[in-house]
């Protein structure tokens, strides 16, 4: 790695060190990845542009390394973007199941069965689903729009797919479901919740329900399996070492950049630590995921005394004056998704997501 | 920590103090470190102490406010702190998480957290304004 020029002014603050001299660092790193010179100028914008404006936040010491990992951010962007028409288009194609068959009539079946399935949406939920999946707009600003939370927008965002999901399966097997109940139990199982399949009864229900028990199969086997979680049982400070270990190792083993491995054991660190504050015990399920696309989830749950206001909870400024750190807004900026559910007296699971850049 | 390896080290060189953390620390672990070193920063009357942080996995809010404090002990003790070994992308992870890293000095590896010890100990100090 190559150094700056040491900016030692005599008397004044130690360390200090200002943007300008990062340019010929960011240009080296830039050039390095990107050929064209025109490109690679407006990376080199870019990049000093999103250092200048954090140059509030960043320590004077720290902006070099900040510099260096904000230029590699801005390369793999353009990568990405350079990328999207085709990966989006994929993404949507990608809620079949996997063991669809690729042959050229089926998959235009299929997408006939993603467009009806689609239809039955709310029109609400297919115009924010398809903002997320298709346009690429992030859970933030979505609940800027919609004037909610990020994740709210997320844990809506994960219904809606699950629904979609349930809606796919029955318009590619041409069956309307032949009971009142059939619906909201395959919904739970689709959307993987528990209590939701307690509430409903699913297990009953599958037993009674010949189509309900074949459409689950596919419901259930989808993207995930036992197999690829990791349990880490939290009662003490070392467990929130273990805890985001299991996820550095998980993220790693599924291709994601040393950034984003650290990025997310950070997250990890910081919804653990609550756990072992704020409750006696909990657990952190790391799980890879492959469908829509390869990514990490990561649930922490406890039985402790819940957060009263999560919605405030999730605010700058209000955790680290109430003593809970930064850490759930902090996480929150780390990771693509999270959605906190949390009740008083029973309490908390913070559930969030990173999907991994195409690479 | 009994019996198992060594977690951290706190070495003296001439007026400094060298503490090298060798592993992934858990909060607990980064108290005692702190009450260690703050102690010994008083102990040997040091006037700079250099902390290599490169083994740490991740500077999460706790381990990033760890530094900060015991930097701000160190200056109430005449002592200037530099952490040195952040790594490219801990530091990344500590401007997203929304850490104030505050007035803590920081350097690429120990040559340079020594010379830098250096020059903040031979300038003379800042005027007040
Ligand atoms: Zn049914």
């Amino acid at each position: 790695m190559a150094a700056v020029e040491p900016v030692g002014s005599p008397g004044g603050d130690c360390g200090s060190a200002d943007v300008a001299a990062l340019i010929p660092l960011v240009r080296r790193i830039v050039a390095s990845r990107v050929p064209d010179p025109a490109t690679a100028d407006d990376l080199v914008q870019e990049t000093l542009t999103r250092v200048l404006a954090a140059a509030g936040r960043v320590e004077p010491g720290m902006l070099e390394p900040y510099a260096i990992v904000t230029a590699r951010n801005v390369v793999t962007s353009m990568w990405r973007d350079q990328d999207r028409q085709r990966r989006h288009q994929h993404r949507v194609v990608d809620l079949r199941p996997p063991e669809a068959p690729d042959e050229d009539v089926l998959a235009r079946e299929d997408r006939a069965a993603v467009a009806e399935a689609l239809t039955r949406l709310s029109d609400r939920e297919r115009a924010t689903l398809l903002a997320h999946e298709v346009s690429g707009q992030d859970t933030r600003s979505l609940a800027a729009e919609l004037g909610s939370t990020a994740g709210a927008v997320a844990a809506q965002l994960n219904r809606t797919r699950a629904r979609l999901r349930v809606e796919y399966l029955l318009v590619s097997e041409r069956v309307e479901p032949p009971t009142e109940r059939c619906r909201p139990v395959l919904l739970a199982i689709s959307s993987g919740d528990r209590r939701r399949q307690r509430e409903v009864d699913a297990a009953r229900h599958l037993l009674e329900c010949g189509l309900c028990a074949r459409l689950s199969e596919p419901l259930v086997g989808r993207g995930r399996s036992r197999d690829d979680a990791v349990r880490v049982a939290v009662r003490t400070d070392a467990d929130v070492v273990a805890a985001r270990q299991a996820a550095r190792e998980v993220a790693t083993r599924l291709g994601f950049s040393t950034t984003d491995v650290t990025l997310i054991a950070t997250a990890v660190s910081e919804i653990t630590r609550n756990i072992v504050r704020f409750a006696d015990s909990g657990e952190v399920v790391v799980t890879e995921l492959q469908e829509p696309r390869r990514g990490i989830s990561i649930v922490a749950r406890d039985a402790g005394p819940g957060i009263p206001d999560v919605d405030q909870a999730l605010q700058d400024g209000y955790s680290t004056y109430h003593g809970l750190g930064l850490g759930l807004p902090g996480a929150r900026r780390l990771m693509d998704e999270f959605a906190v559910v949390s009740e008083t007296g029973r309490g908390t699971t913070v559930t969030m997501t990173k999907w991994r850049g195409e690479g | 920590m009994n019996g198992g390896p060594r977690l951290f080290s706190i070495l003296r060189q001439g007026p400094y103090l060298i503490a090298s953390i060798h592993t992934a620390l858990d909060d607990s672990q980064l108290v005692r470190f702190q009450q260690d070193l703050v102690e010994r920063i008083g102990s040997d009357r040091a006037r700079g102490v250099v902390i290599d942080v490169a083994a740490l996995d991740v500077l999460d809010s706790f381990a990033s406010r760890t530094l900060r404090d015991i930097g701000e002990m160190a200056r109430l003790r005449g002592a200037v702190t530099v952490i040195v070994g952040i790594q490219p992308d801990v530091a990344f992870a500590m401007v997203e998480l929304g850490m104030d890293t505050g007035r803590v000095v920081t350097a690429l590896d120990l040559e340079e957290g020594l010379a830098e010890l250096d020059s903040c100990l031979a300038a003379p100090p800042a005027p007040r304004t």
